[in-house]
């Protein structure tokens, strides 16, 4: 959920057939207290999944640290994780993906499902007598009411600023959406129609931005005025937020707080919430979430320093805490317009150069492992490419046979201030390493930096920056999500300026690979497009990293999962 | 900046009756017998020193380090430790000294130039375009320093250049503020009472018996604008505005640095945080040692 | 004297003027344009161009400072890009912190500097003298942000005897009702809360305060040393007079007011010193805004908090002169 870049095409439909080949579903509710959720698959034994033994007590406060302030109380506008978070706690969606997990879906507010044979017809049975916060009846007719808000959306509304998720989803708005009709078949029972088969929709759907909102919350508070910051349900006035989750939203104060409280008639009981109130509290530098975390102002701490993990091992007080497999990758930027780099043996060279294991040791604290390809290891056709190893001496090697005089080994190298991201904890000192490793076979990179929010996403998006420190955390864990979404895609026609990569072999691959109706089809398609874009090398992929969250030691219950989208209804305190 | 706003306050203007050249001698010798002004000339000769000479004193490369060696503690070969990079501490703290003194002296230099300008202009000249210049100094010495220095980066990107012209922007106005004083103060002074009657012309009357005698304040004021120059660029730095590249043995940057590291590696912090501390009392010290030297009434 | 607080007042008038052609040559001269801005990367032309005119961007560049100075004059001071919050309104939440901070730091600085400083005057070129002397100048020579953390490692990660960072426990879940959360505290009738708060200040405001501190102190020693060796001191003494009653009734009356002025000038430095202490201790105030506001190109509140800001360091200065004024009656107003 953590969007990273601009101009991201409308890259629809992925796999994962698994996950949606339209039987009806029997896996336990998403949001169920996962007592039996087991240490993901891959937990460091270093790291304990607080998810032990004990049972659970009810009651107190969490103090949570996000890393910065929400930027929407609408889940149809949110983008960005620090959001999500807290919007994930509140609304839900007809789908969820099961806690622990980046992939398996598990019904929310849909009870169970069927996708007629042509894959266009998607008929949801949802959950009997749930209610909304404020109170009014969840429903049929409130889900279409939300799928229909989200496509009628126009103006600034329909701009990538506010609904870009809907659009990368359905393929835009109106007409140009994908989205036939939503239609209340009974109060409790809806079909989604689409105009193309697309096979990840159900995954799509677990995303925070297709939460279920109640109707008469989003009306209240003008929640569709054109000018969305006018809309007191996307800024945090008091009645928005309003969905069906195990919490409800509180207050909202700017750059302070926000607070969410117990939803003591949550549907499902079993995922009742164990806490009282939960504030999640913005603090951006990692030094003083840790120093708040120890001297007890908060309690949770979802942005910790991998470095500073030993710190915390070592402070009988905390825990550190393991959110399972990685779902992102980092990886070199190199734009193909700016040269070097359009030359194929100098971004190869560029990938001998760079000494991932001592960037994995120095500054993610052993919590990453160098990248196989150019999406996590463990994500679905996730192929080994037999990436470049270092190799001082094989760098220098295709830099002679590039035949690039030395003095035009020079370009700027830019890198993000004012941030940190789960795939890239320190920006300045990763850029450093990478920098003299450059240096140390011949090339000579030009130092330069932005703020990460004023204007480095948007100057790298542009194509402005020959080489730059970029990565992804996954909406969802399909190829899709990293090859075309977020990297390689086409926008009309032509390769996004952001990395230059040409190559309509693979766009067509791709693009096939999305429209391909069984699952064998579909993993010849990504391994051979995973082997295409290793051929050319167009950006390095460094690490697919593991960021620990940390917590004091009394805090139970938190499952961890490496999409970063946790919800705390399990978690409570043991004091 | 924050101790900009006292200087005016403590500076007392010298009212001298003698010429110009007695008034500086006398101060030299008065400044040498003045012991704290002495310590703070000390800590600045080795700050400079150690500024010139930073590739014979230290025995590594500032910007080669290992990232296996990252913060290694103390030892007899790296006595300030190693940091994040595996880069020796107190050789970058060495070569650090050449930029925090550049930075240092040149945006104090530029400061004092743009400021002494306006301020002679408008203490010298009088009238209306004393009125105009002066409310123009007031506009800026309205907002306070480090917003200005901040605003600036932010306007003009980030880079050395740009931090030297943010400080001696928000520096200016103070200093232009400071001369016209003296020069106001002055007018009526005996000596310039003195040489008007015997037919000196106004320029000469400013260049030749006022400017000399209102530099002495400037000159305080300059020597502590320095000591707040280092800890303003170290600021600049805290908040991500400091030089864009990242390996410059910055003092600011690296005392940021080794405040991220404060959990990891905490002793990184000493070799940064005494340098920028010494150099800004020498400067402190010898700015008090200054001034009491050239206001032979301040005797303490 | 209520003529030359009408002098004064008028005289800060073509400062603000100055300032707002300032500062909105300032916003118009940022790279990138405010309407892009606001919708963002992906916003299409058209949308830009609506949004241009929304603001009326596209109106000569005359025509739209007079508009903005027409707004100002009318308490205007315009919304947020990113949250569309009104200026003023976001202004009264986070000024009370500020000055909660403020007022904290210099008390912090007078109560201790003033007696630090008489106790060294007392003694000249003593022990305590001395040290007094070294522990104020490095005061001054130490990077808030370091003394900040610092603090916050051994007081509050170490030690665990104060809170690290924010105003108040959220836990505790006081309303707010003036933002003065020390009052706020109270009008709520939670002595537990206001205790909180309480603690919460201690940290910045040492760190805030630690220069005024060092300046006060070395002013307060100075002028008593001036003082001590004026005639009427000596007179006073040789009159058989108790020391005691040479230090109140002599001494300090008249070293009082180069102190005076100089506390007066401090709160100056406190509100520039405090953008990076609530930085430091995610303390929300006006600094942390403007730092936030900077960070987000969020020019309406960039360019009208640099505006507050300089309004409130030009109405302490009034207020400074004036008390100086009272202080000192010789001063002709001139």
């Amino acid at each position: 959920m953590t969007r990273i870049r601009s101009g991201a095409g409308l890259a629809i439909a992925a796999i994962l057939f698994a996950a949606c080949s339209g039987s009806t579903a029997t896996p336990a509710p998403a949001s169920q207290a996962p007592a039996s959720a087991a240490a993901p698959s891959g937990a460091a034994p270093s790291t304990a999944p607080s998810a032990a033994a004990g049972t659970p007590k009810d009651g107190g406060s969490l103090v949570v640290a996000i890393p910065g302030d929400i930027s929407s109380t609408d889940s149809a506008f949110i983008q960005d994780s620090n959001s999500s978070t807290v919007s994930n706690q509140v609304i839900e969606g007809l789908v969820a993906t099961k806690p622990g997990t980046t992939g398996e879906i598990v019904p929310a507010l849909a009870k169970s499902w069927t996708v007629s044979p042509d894959g266009l017809t998607y008929t949801f049975t949802l959950q009997d007598g749930v209610k909304f916060h404020d109170g009014t009846d969840f429903n049929a007719d409130a889900v279409c009411y939300n799928y229909n808000r989200w496509n009628n959306f126009t103006g600034a509304l329909a701009s990538p600023d506010y609904s870009y998720y809907y659009a990368a989803v359905f393929g835009g708005y109106g007409k140009d959406s994908n989205l036939a009709s939503c239609t209340a078949t009974s109060p409790t029972e809806v079909a989604i129609v689409l105009k193309h088969p697309y096979s990840s929709f159900l995954l799509s759907q677990t995303i925070t931005s297709f939460g279920i909102n109640s109707p008469t919350a989003l009306k209240a508070l003008d929640a569709d005025n054109p000018d969305p910051t006018k809309s007191g349900y996307n800024t945090g006035a008091k009645g928005a937020m309003v969905g069906t989750g195990p919490f409800m939203f509180k207050e909202y104060t700017a750059n302070d707080h926000i607070t969410v409280v117990k939803n003591p008639n949550y549907w499902n009981k079993a995922g009742v919430a164990h806490l009282d109130t939960v504030i999640f509290k913005p603090i951006s530098d990692q030094t003083a979430t840790l120093n708040a975390l120890q001297s007890g102002d908060i309690q949770l701490a979802m942005n910790l320093n991998p470095t500073d993990l030993s710190t915390v091992q070592a402070d009988t007080k905390l825990q550190a805490i393991d959110r399972g497999e990685s779902c992102n990758l980092f990886h070199l930027g190199m734009n193909e317009t700016h040269k070097p780099f359009d030359n194929e043996k100098i971004r190869e060279a560029v990938a001998y150069a760079i000494n991932k294991q001592a960037l994995i040791d120095t500054f993610y604290g052993g919590q990453a492992k160098a990248a196989i390809t150019w999406m996590p290891a463990g994500g679905l056709y996730a192929k080994d490419e037999a990436l470049p190893e270092y190799n001082v001496d094989k760098a220098k090697a295709l830099i002679a046979e590039s035949g690039v005089p030395a003095d035009q080994l020079t370009f700027d190298f830019w890198y993000p201030s004012n941030v940190s991201r789960p795939y890239m904890p320190d920006p300045k000192g990763i850029f450093q390493a990478i920098s003299s490793d450059l240096e140390a076979v011949g090339f000579t990179p030009n130092p330069q930096t932005k703020p990460w929010k004023e204007g480095y996403l948007k100057e790298e998006a542009t194509g402005k920056y020959p080489m730059w420190l970029i990565g992804w955390t996954c909406d969802w864990a399909g190829p899709d999500n990293f090859l075309d979404t977020a990297f390689f895609n086409y926008q009309g026609g032509k390769p996004s300026p952001e990395f230059a990569y040409t190559n309509d072999a693979l766009n067509k691959t791709m693009k096939d690979a999305e429209a391909a109706t069984d699952d064998a089809t579909a993993k010849t398609l990504w391994e051979k497009a995973q082997d295409m874009i290793r051929a050319d090398m167009p950006t390095v992929p460094i690490v697919n990293s593991t960021p620990p969250a940390a917590a004091a030691a009394f805090v139970k219950g938190f499952v961890g999962s490496g999409n970063l989208t946790e919800i705390l209804n399990s978690v409570w305190l043991d004091q | 900046m924050a101790t900009k706003a006292a200087t005016p306050a403590t500076v007392r203007v010298p009212v001298e009756s003698r010429a110009s050249r007695g008034l500086w001698r006398d101060a030299l010798v008065r400044l040498r017998r003045n012991r704290p002004a002495l310590v703070g000339l000390a800590c600045i000769a080795i700050f400079v020193f150690v500024a010139f000479f930073a590739p014979w004193l230290a025995q590594y490369d500032p910007n080669k380090g290992g990232l296996g060696k990252t913060f290694e503690p103390p030892s007899a070969a790296h006595w300030a430790g190693l940091d994040k990079l595996g880069r020796d501490e107190l050789t970058r703290v060495m070569y650090g000294a050449r930029i925090s003194l550049v930075v240092g002296v040149v945006s104090v230099t530029v400061g004092l130039t743009i400021g002494g300008l306006v301020g002679a202009i408008a203490g010298g000249v009088g009238g209306r375009i004393d009125t105009i210049l002066m409310r123009i100094t007031d506009v800026f010495l309205a907002i306070p320093g480090i917003l200005l220095a901040i605003g600036i980066v932010a306007w003009l990107g980030q880079g050395l250049v740009q931090i030297m012209i943010a400080v001696a922007v928000a520096n200016a106005p103070i200093f232009a503020r400071i001369l016209r004083g003296s020069l106001l103060s002055l007018r009526e002074a005996e000596f310039v009472t003195a040489a008007r009657s015997v037919g000196a012309s106004r320029t000469r009357l400013l260049l030749r018996h006022m400017l000399p005698n209102a530099l002495t304040a400037l000159i305080v004021a300059a020597t502590l604008a320095l000591a707040t120059a280092i800890i303003d660029v170290a600021g600049l730095g805290f908040l991500g505005l400091g030089p864009p590249d990242p390996r410059t043995a910055e003092w600011g940057t690296m005392l940021t640095d080794s405040t991220e590291a404060l959990r990891r590696a905490p002793w990184l912090i000493f070799a940064p945080g005494i340098a920028i501390v010494i150099s800004a009392i020498g400067f402190n010290l010898l700015g008090d040692g200054l001034r009491e030297s050239l206001d032979p009434r301040l005797k303490r | 004297m209520i003529k030359y607080i009408v002098r004064r007042l008028l005289g800060a008038i073509p400062v603000l003027f100055g300032l707002s052609i300032i500062l909105f040559a300032f916003i118009h001269l940022l790279p990138g344009d405010p309407a892009a801005t606001i919708l963002g990367q992906h916003a299409r032309p058209e949308l830009v161009d609506a949004m241009r005119h929304r603001l009326g961007l596209d109106l000569p560049l005359w025509q739209q400072y007079l508009n903005y100075v027409g707004d100002l004059l009318h308490g205007d001071l315009g919304r947020s890009f990113v949250n569309n919050r009104s200026v003023v309104d976001d202004f009264f939440v986070r000024f009370p912190g500020t000055v909660e901070l403020t007022l904290a730091a210099l008390a912090f600085a007078v109560g201790l500097g003033i007696p630090m400083g008489r106790w060294a005057a007392r003694k000249p070129q003593s022990f305590s003298d001395g040290f007094i002397t070294v522990v104020s100048l490095v005061g001054v020579s130490i990077p808030i942000f370091v003394l900040g953390l610092s603090l916050q490692y051994v007081f509050a990660v170490q030690l665990h005897i104060l809170p690290a960072s924010g105003r108040i426990d959220p836990r505790l879940q006081v309303p707010y009702t003036t933002n003065f959360l020390l009052i706020d505290t109270l009008l709520a009738g939670r002595p537990d809360a206001f205790v909180d708060s309480l603690r919460h200040l201690v940290l910045p405001a040492i760190a805030l305060g630690s220069i005024p501190l060092a300046i006060i102190t070395r002013i307060t020693r100075a002028s008593v040393l001036d003082v001590t060796h004026e005639d009427y001191v000596r007179t006073a003494r040789a009159k058989g007079l108790t020391e005691k009653r040479v230090d109140g009734r002599h001494i300090m009356r008249n070293a009082w007011l180069p102190v005076v002025t100089v506390i007066g000038l401090q709160v100056g430095g406190l509100l520039a010193g405090a953008v990076i202490t609530e930085t430091v201790f995610a303390w929300n105030g006006v600094g942390k805004w403007v730092v936030e506001a900077i960070e987000a190109h969020d020019y309406f509140v960039i360019q009208s908090s640099i505006l507050i800001f300089a309004l409130i360091f030009l109405l302490v200065n009034l207020v400074v002169d004036i008390g100086y004024a009272f202080l000192n009656p010789r001063i002709r107003y001139s």
